[in-house]
């Protein structure tokens, strides 16, 4: 029954109470999706540190309007976006855009192609939107499986409560309700189209 | 039959791992930097919420590049009161609109705050540019609002 029902509307009007077990849910939950929005302007770790806060901050004057948990992701991607680009262009950045600067030229040697990079940094905004929704049990499980070295099922145990025998099926369910969370159906049909309109135009060409 | 993107139990998993471990350690040092932040919730009923409903760096980014010497303008907005500030270099400048006279608090994340006071046409001034993000408090005659966290 737990796996069907996602705990961000209720942390969030929680949270709008003053709950502060509830709000450390919702900003670890959030973090990764607000770094990952974030990084695309290439801000140093304090600078995003900065920008965080700050999209942190107003969060805390719009829990009340947020009781809707579809709109949670949306609010905090556009936030975030907005609150990164006032920071680049608030006059008190100059160094990061000088591209003789050392902190600019070990960020550019990290980039790759700018379209890989960017479809990258899209599919990480979905996966990590959709990984904020998940059922507790089932989001702590896949965390615990992405750590590297990947912990035993018999730790896994101890830590999250699933039997072992149950690991497995859990890890399925979460994954199936990660790929049916709504940024992520949406980002894969986008994808999906674009790639049957590419085929069109294959067929077309052949058939020409 | 092509198999959709992310079909693939493992596939999916090894995306979603890639896409954490991308975040980290950032992630949860903004996590930690988060918690007291709950404690600026606003409780006051009767205090009114004005969001940044304009900000002039953001139209400057779609045109060209911000002008470092050019004023910006931002714009917090709620019925009855709204309040816009204007920043150039160092210099941060206000009004109440309505124009009319009030108190304005000057709030940090820290918990420190200052006031200054605007005039009868709601002019006011701040003393430095704020180094950290701020909310203004403002207390008038026609009503108290509070804006939106913003970063100068």
């Amino acid at each position: 029954m737990e796996d069907e029902i996602s705990p961000v509307t209720a942390l969030v009007a929680a949270a709008a109470e003053g709950d502060q077990q509830a709000w450390s849910e919702l900003v670890s939950r959030y973090a990764p999706l607000l770094v990952s929005v974030i990084r695309r302007f290439r801000l140093t770790p304090s600078e995003t540190e900065d920008v965080a806060q700050t999209v942190w901050l107003r969060l805390v004057g719009h829990l009340d309007r947020l009781q809707e948990p579809r709109a949670m992701p949306g609010w905090i991607v556009t936030t975030a976006r907005r609150e990164a680009l006032r920071y680049l262009s608030s006059g008190r950045r100059l160094e990061p855009n000088d591209p003789l600067d050392p902190g600019f030229q070990a960020i550019a040697a990290d980039l790759e192609e700018p379209d890989e990079g960017l479809f990258r940094a899209e599919r990480h905004e979905v996966l990590l939107a959709g990984l904020a929704e998940l059922p507790r049990r089932q989001r702590d499980l896949l965390l615990l499986l992405l750590e590297d070295p990947r912990p035993s099922y018999v730790e896994i145990t101890e830590r999250t409560g699933i039997p072992a025998g149950s690991i497995g099926p859990t890890r399925s369910r979460a994954l199936e309700r990660l790929r049916r969370s709504p940024r992520v159906r949406a980002y894969v049909e986008s994808a999906e189209r674009s790639e049957l309109s590419g085929g069109d135009q294959h067929d077309a060409a052949t058939l020409g | 039959m092509t198999r959709r993107l992310w079909d693939d139990d493992e596939r999916l998993l090894e995306d979603l791992a890639e896409a954490v471990r991308g975040t980290q350690p950032l992630a949860d040092t903004i996590a930690a930097q988060a918690e007291g932040v709950l404690s600026w919730r606003t409780i006051d009923e009767d205090l009114l919420q004005a969001s940044l409903t304009f900000d002039s760096s953001l139209e400057a980014v779609a045109a060209t590049r911000a002008d470092p010497g050019q004023t910006r303008l931002l714009v917090f907005t709620s019925a009855p009161l709204s309040m816009e500030l204007e920043v150039n270099q160092d210099e941060v400048v206000g009004q109440i609109l309505p124009p009319g006279p009030g108190e304005i608090h000057v709030e940090t994340p820290d918990g420190t705050e200052y006031s200054v006071s605007a005039d009868e046409s709601g002019f006011f001034e701040l003393p430095s540019l704020p180094a950290d993000a701020i909310r203004l408090r403002c207390d008038t005659a026609t009503g108290r609002v509070v804006t939106d966290w913003v970063r100068l």
